[in-house]
């Protein structure tokens, strides 16, 4: 479903990737770690266009991505990138909710305007998915007004609402106080269960080594190991990962 | 804390330093000025040939008879004469304060004037002579002016006799120049002014000619303040020997002022006989004043109500055009927004009203003063909605991103709502500055309430009443903005809603 192929990406100066390769099939969970900067982020914003790159391609159900011409304006690949956003839903490790807007505001925004949904049939399901998550008393409230694990469960409702065919999570738990942690976790955690088709970047070992199908290890811009959760977490072959690993566990 | 009383302390102390100071440079009298070795006399080089003006030939020096007559003064009084620029309207005010010892200038000697100065015997007879274009026809007389717009200067007795014929359309001017001008590109359709002035200005214009008689008939005078009777007779002598010695009309010979009118001055001239003032009018109570002021009032608020809104539109666009515009779009927007932010406004209304017409468009009062204002204020409110607009995290632009929202659409539901709330006490606070700004405009022939104040002011002497009137208008009309402003300060401060 999400495929990324020899992709090379820049900073100015800093050469990132050098030639990157990754896959994610349909109803897979593909969890991403490392360091920090090692570029997990970076991967996730490169699948639905938040970042541009010098070569290679990235697929997303068809839909190809390629290297975006130097500077000029190009509505073909503007218009592809806003195809794979449709599908591709993502969760920030900010939240990035509309202060200005309601909890309800919030979520119909896109369906209304991008999907062009009456707005009647967008808040009830809207409706629907907030009490999934037990927060349907708080539709009027401002964001300013909602913990951080309120927050990020409605951010996680807000692009559920644009019904994608697979989500990015970069790190949707690490600007939380830790008892927040666990109401998130397992909002995700239903998802994966459902069959969505996932790509989560995350510094919770646990939760990585519970719902990922396969795990891939990021150091420098470079994918140094890619195995199932047994494999990276029980038996690391690279000495890189048993030394990220063993420095996370402390 | 400290630091802030300190200074308070200071500038109390430069108050009271002024204050002590003051005194002794006001109130020179005859003695001081044969101590010194020169008279002072005020006068406004702005207002032009053929009173006070530069010389074209070598603009560094000023000519005109007014300048000849003050050198025969001086040298009769046995010292020499040395201008002192002033605004015209002003003159009188500042004689009053001290800033030179004589004011001559064109000054028409009016009762009312007679109130707060002496006036010397008159130096010169003038009156008000009608000037139209070549083309027109239909107009011989001030009787024939019903129903038409009619220029003049601020504070003169052509303006007098003007306001009193009734349905006239009076345009004030501050300077002698522009009536003209705006008379020859067809703004207006006649202009009443002191001969002097017609004969310069309106007589040289190929393209406009005298229309009747003049009408009216007024004396310049010195005029020198209530303190110095002493020096107001030496001046008096000083005339009556320079007319008895045929100087007086050498010197109006010279600029081509003499005609028979002025043979009438040996009559007038003579102290003892006295004279007749223009008009006699009566101190006219102070709720007279109030249906002209509320009327400038209320244009200020016109116009500074619609400017704003082309400012906040405007501004708008060039913030856009800035951030998310083409290369070329953005390059105009930021290069507008420079000479605008770097230029003074008050050049930039010259250039509108008076500047355009020479490529050949003539814009109408009302229209430049609305695209002065609100093109100058446009480029600050831009500045605020930028600095809104950077105020706002990327993640929120990313996150409607993420969502499938195109560019445009992310900018105008989610950027701009926000970036607009961060700026709206600033712009509240320009606003309040517009209105202010918006006195600037009288100099395009707007008569808005600074403009009326100028006036009423100029032709009643009333400076001080009036003044607190029209700045309390000002304050009425600025004052809830100012609430509102702080209270959207607050808000912000409160939350980010
Ligand atoms: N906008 C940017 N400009 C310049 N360099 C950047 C930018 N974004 C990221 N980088 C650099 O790219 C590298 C990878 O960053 P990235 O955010 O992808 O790492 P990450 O693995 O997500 O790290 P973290 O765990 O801290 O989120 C880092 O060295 C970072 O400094
Ligand atoms: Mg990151």
């Amino acid at each position: 479903m999400i495929s990324i192929r020899d992709l090379y990406k820049q900073y100015g100066e800093h050469q990132l990737f050098k030639g990157i390769n990754l896959d994610v099939s349909r109803g897979k969970v593909m969890v991403l770690i490392g360091p920090s900067g090692s570029g997990k982020s970076t991967v996730l914003r490169c699948i639905n266009g938040l970042e541009n790159f010098e070569r290679g391609t990235v697929t997303v159900d068809g839909i190809e991505i390629s290297a975006a011409g130097a500077g000029s304006y190009d509505r073909a690949y503007e218009e592809n990138i806003r195809k794979v956003r449709r599908k591709v839903g993502m969760v920030f490790q900010q939240f990035n909710l509309f202060p200005h807007k309601t909890v309800i505001e919030n979520i119909i925004e896109a369906p209304t305007h991008v999907l062009g949904l009456q707005r009647e049939s967008a808040v009830e399901g809207a409706l629907l998915l907030l009490k999934r998550i037990n927060l349907a008393h708080k539709i009027d409230s401002y964001p300013d007004r909602l913990s951080g694990g309120e927050q990020q469960r409605v951010a996680i409702i807000r692009a559920l609402a644009m019904k994608p065919e697979a989500m990015l999570f970069d790190e949707p738990t690490s600007s939380l106080d830790p008892e927040m942690v666990g109401e998130v976790l397992a909002v995700i955690r239903d998802l994966v269960t459902e069959g969505m088709t996932t790509v989560i970047a995350t510094h919770e070992m646990g939760f990585a080594r519970e719902v990922a199908d396969r795990v891939v290890v990021f150091d420098q811009g470079e994918m140094i190991e890619t195995g199932t959760p047994d494999e990276i977490f029980s038996r690391p072959q690279k000495e890189r990962t048993r030394t990220f690993l063993s420095r996370i566990r402390e | 804390m400290k630091i802030l009383l300190r200074i308070s302390l200071l500038f109390i102390g430069l108050c009271a330093l002024l204050v002590w100071v003051a005194p002794s440079s006001a109130g020179s009298s005859f003695d001081e000025i044969k101590k010194r070795g020169y008279i002072l006399w005020g006068s406004d080089a702005e207002g032009g040939a053929p009173y006070v003006f530069p010389d074209p030939k070598d603009p560094s020096r000023l000519v005109g008879f007014e300048v000849d007559l003050a050198n025969a003064i001086a040298l009769e009084l046995g010292v020499t004469a040395r201008q002192s620029q002033n605004a015209w309207d002003s003159l009188i005010p500042a004689l009053q304060r001290g800033d030179f010892d004589i004011a001559m200038n064109g000054i028409e000697i009016t009762p009312q004037k007679q109130e707060t100065v002496l006036f010397s015997v008159p130096y010169y007879i003038y009156s008000e002579q009608l000037v139209v274009r070549k083309d027109n026809n239909d107009i011989h007389g001030v009787s024939d002016l019903r129903g038409k717009k009619v220029g003049t200067l601020s504070g003169t007795v052509a303006q007098e006799i003007l306001t009193k014929t009734e349905g006239v359309d009076v345009k004030v001017y501050a300077g002698q120049v522009e009536p003209y001008e705006d008379l020859a590109i067809g703004r207006i359709d006649a202009v009443l002014l002191d001969l002097p002035i017609a004969s310069y200005y309106g007589k040289t214009n190929p393209k406009l000619k005298y229309t009747g008689d003049p009408v009216g008939e007024g004396f310049y005078g010195i005029a020198i303040r209530k303190s110095d009777a002493d020096l107001k007779k030496a001046i008096d002598r000083i005339l009556l020997k320079l007319h008895s010695s045929g100087e007086l009309r050498k010197i109006y010979e010279k600029w081509g002022l003499w005609d028979v009118t002025q043979k009438g001055l040996a009559a007038k001239i003579n102290p003892s006989e006295g004279y007749i003032g223009v008009e006699e009018s009566k101190k006219a109570p102070l709720y007279t004043f109030f249906p002209m002021l509320l009327k400038g009032a209320l244009i200020t608020v016109a116009i500074s109500t619609t400017s704003m809104m082309l400012a906040v539109a405007l501004g708008l666009f060039l913030t856009l055009a800035r951030l998310y515009g083409s290369p070329l779009l953005r390059g105009s927007a930021t290069g507008y927004i420079e000479v605008y932010r770097g230029t003074p406004l008050l050049i930039q209304l010259y250039i509108l009203y008076y500047g355009l017409p020479n490529i050949g468009i003539s814009l109408s009062p009302l229209l430049a003063a609305f695209l002065g204002l609100g093109m100058n204020y446009a480029a600050y409110e831009s500045e605020l909605y930028r600095a809104g607009i950077s105020a706002i995290p990327k993640g929120q632009m990313e996150a409607a991103l993420s969502l499938g929202m195109t560019k445009t659409l992310a900018v105008r539901r989610i950027v701009l709502p926000q970036a607009i709330r961060i700026a709206l006490p600033g712009v509240t606070n320009d606003f309040i500055a517009l209105f202010k700004d918006s006195s600037l405009v009288s100099i395009i022939a707007m008569v808005e309430l600074t403009k009326t104040y100028n006036i009423l002011a100029a032709s009643t002497l009333r400076f001080f009443e009036l003044g607190l009137i029209a700045a309390l208008l000002y304050f009425m009309m600025s004052y809830p903005l100012s609430l509102l402003a702080r209270r959207l300060e607050a808000r912000m401060k409160q939350g980010a809603r």
